[in-house]
């Protein structure tokens, strides 16, 4: 896929998930062509598709979809993830849940079988970013807007410098996702995903911390859509494991005489 | 990437046939000298010629080739990673800004190890504010300059032939004047700084009188600006791609002699470094595509500092009384790695840069 086809099918999926969330953005983007895409061109359509969910707010049960494609199983239905603390839950692909981001239709379940994630994982990151981005963009906007003191909040250090150091870690992060770790299969693959779904998960942490002190008594209200993307984050970053538990894993392999794998080459 | 590949196999074996590891002496006079015997030996050999144009005494090829061969000298130990780079932000001033006749004399003799330089930019008080620096140059009715002034924190000026010098010749962005300096002409002092890790590798440079000859005016008068400012896509292209490959030998070292492996400390110190190394891997490949590099570096620069700090801070305390009771290297170089957040930039430049160029936030 190159820029342009990738900027085609950007411009078609924001408008889609600027009209609809939930089901009706789940059999949406099916009928847009989102099994096909997935199968030809799984990074780039990963990377798109999340990454606008993050942008845009939407949110569709499509993590599924990923992880049943990795496994070599049939799309369009629903497994066992596990979530963070040893837990395992379902993503339905309708109804409402009951959990910290309300939108989302995410119970407990029973644990279930091992599958590969990084597919999965490459995806929450993307959308983790995806949801940083959208929570700076409305910080940025209030800095710019909001007049204190005489002059706008965006004109103080402090200010600028919360909303530099989320700018940092969002790029930081989507670097570790764009960068090539290695063909499926492959050591680097795995280890490439889930040190970018622990950046990803850190990112977007750091991205509601600053974002929500930048916006300041507006950002607490319900009124205000920063809440929906904090609640987002905060569950997504325990999907298919925590930015704490990924950092955890991926430095109980450095022991002696076992050198830390430098992944991405020149 | 073929070429990159076959050129990093080709060193690897060369490297493992020519035994180039340092000796014992640690001090800094030692460290210059095995800088000056890893590049004479690169040099003879053709390596430290690749990505650096034939006009200047190179071999051609893409200026990533110089990011493979010093992640190889890093990742080996071969010479102070901080002090190898300095070739990366002096030969391309030389060659965008120098008289060509000048750049080809000149140029060979810093790859081949043949002579050290430095830069004269920061002065005892222009620091953040580089712009508002007062050493000044005058024309002199002979043709040549004469430069008074005072430079600070500048690298192995002790060790230099020759200087890549600001001046001022003007008021403003616009009168500052960029020359290439002998650092034997008469006027010129030099005095090592102790800074607090313990290695002189800064110094202060009085310049009392210097007479500079005009064909060594690098640029036009008024471009020294523009000359300072053209660096950074070269520190924070390749110099950054060696420091990380730096830093990832110390995480193993780490690694290899903590006596209290904490996962979770490990795992934060290598994903920073990952992190800093997908970027500057991207920032890279940006530039191998042709894209000027601007603002944005800001990042991997601010990516970089902060994994620095953490990775010697996760040292500190998986070490525990290492750097405060005993000898070795942690000690300096996590004394060292306090000055991440300030050289080259200080963190809070970086992050001005970041919101006014990059968020557009306006004036502050």
């Amino acid at each position: 896929m190159d820029a342009a086809d990738r900027d085609l099918l950007a411009g078609t999926l924001r408008k889609t998930m600027d009209s609809c969330t939930g089901p009706r953005l789940d059999a949406a983007l099916t009928e847009i062509g989102w099994p096909e895409l997935l199968a030809a061109e799984p990074r780039d359509a990963v990377a798109a598709v999340f990454g606008l969910l993050g942008e845009t707010g939407a949110q569709a049960p499509l993590l599924n979809d990923v992880v049943l494609a990795e496994a070599g199983r049939a799309i369009g239905g629903t497994l066992p993830l596990p979530y963070a603390g040893g837990s395992w839950v379902v993503w339905e692909r309708t109804g409402e849940g009951g959990g910290l981001d309300a939108e989302l239709p995410i119970r407990r379940v029973d644990p279930g079988d091992a599958v590969p994630l990084a597919d999965g994982r490459r995806a929450l990151g993307w959308w983790l970013v995806g949801s940083g981005r959208a929570m700076l963009a409305l910080a940025r906007a209030h800095a710019l807007d909001r007049v204190q003191f005489g002059r706008p909040i965006a004109s103080f250090q402090a200010v600028r410098h919360r909303l530099a150091e989320t700018l940092v870690a969002l790029d930081g992060a989507e670097a570790t996702l764009t960068a090539d770790t290695g063909d499926p299969g492959s050591p680097g693959h795995e280890l490439g995903a889930l040190l970018a779904k622990a950046a990803a998960g850190r990112a977007a942490l750091t991205a509601a911390r600053h974002c929500q002190q930048v916006l300041g008594g507006i950002g607490f209200t319900a009124e205000h859509d920063l809440h929906r993307h904090v609640r987002r984050v905060l569950v997504l970053d325990g999907l298919l494991g925590s930015a704490r538990d990924l950092t955890r894993e991926a430095g109980a392999l450095l022991r002696p005489g076992r050198p830390a794998p430098r992944l991405t080459q020149l | 990437m073929t070429g990159v590949a076959g050129f990093r196999s080709g060193l690897r074996a060369w490297l493992d046939r020519n035994d180039l590891s340092p000796g014992d002496d640690g001090t800094l006079d030692g460290q210059v000298a095995q800088l000056a015997r890893v590049r004479r030996a690169l040099y003879e050999a053709g390596w430290m010629r690749h990505g650096w144009p034939a006009e200047v005494g190179g071999l051609g090829g893409p200026a990533v080739l110089r990011a493979v061969l010093g992640e190889e000298v890093a990742a080996r130990g071969l010479a102070e990673p901080g002090i190898y780079s300095m070739v990366e932000v002096l030969v391309p001033t030389l060659i965008s800004y120098a008289r060509p006749e000048l750049a080809a004399h000149a140029v060979p003799l810093l790859l081949s190890g043949r002579e050290q330089w430095c830069q004269g930019f920061s002065e005892p008080g222009s620091g953040s504010d580089l712009a508002s620096l007062t050493t000044r140059a005058v024309p002199r009715d002979d043709g040549t300059w004469a430069v008074t002034g005072q430079k600070v924190w500048t690298s192995l000026a002790q060790y230099a032939a020759r200087c890549v010098l600001l001046t001022r010749t003007a008021p403003g962005h616009g009168g500052i004047t960029a020359f290439f300096v002998d650092m034997d002409a008469p006027g010129v002092t030099v005095r090592p700084l102790r800074t607090m890790h313990g290695v002189d590798e800064f110094a202060e440079v009085f310049l009392d009188d210097v007479r500079v000859p005009a064909d060594r005016m690098l640029g036009r008068p008024g471009d020294g600006w523009r000359l300072a400012m053209d660096l950074l896509p070269h520190e924070r292209s390749t110099c950054f791609w060696h420091r990380i490959a730096h830093l990832y030998t110390r995480l193993d070292r780490l690694a290899d002699e903590t006596p209290v492996p904490d996962d979770a400390a490990l795992g934060a110190a290598y994903l920073a470094l990952h992190t800093v190394r997908c970027r500057s891997h991207a920032t890279q490949r940006r530039l191998d595509a042709g894209a000027r590099l601007g603002a944005e570096t800001s990042v991997d620069k601010v990516l970089l500092a902060g994994a620095e700090q953490l990775l010697f801070d996760t040292a500190r305390d998986l070490l525990p009384g290492v750097l405060e009771l005993s000898g070795g290297p942690w000690r300096p170089e996590y004394l060292y790695s306090r000055a991440a957040t300030i050289y080259g930039g200080t963190a809070e430049i970086q992050r001005n840069i970041i919101a006014r160029r990059l968020l557009d936030l306006g004036q502050e």
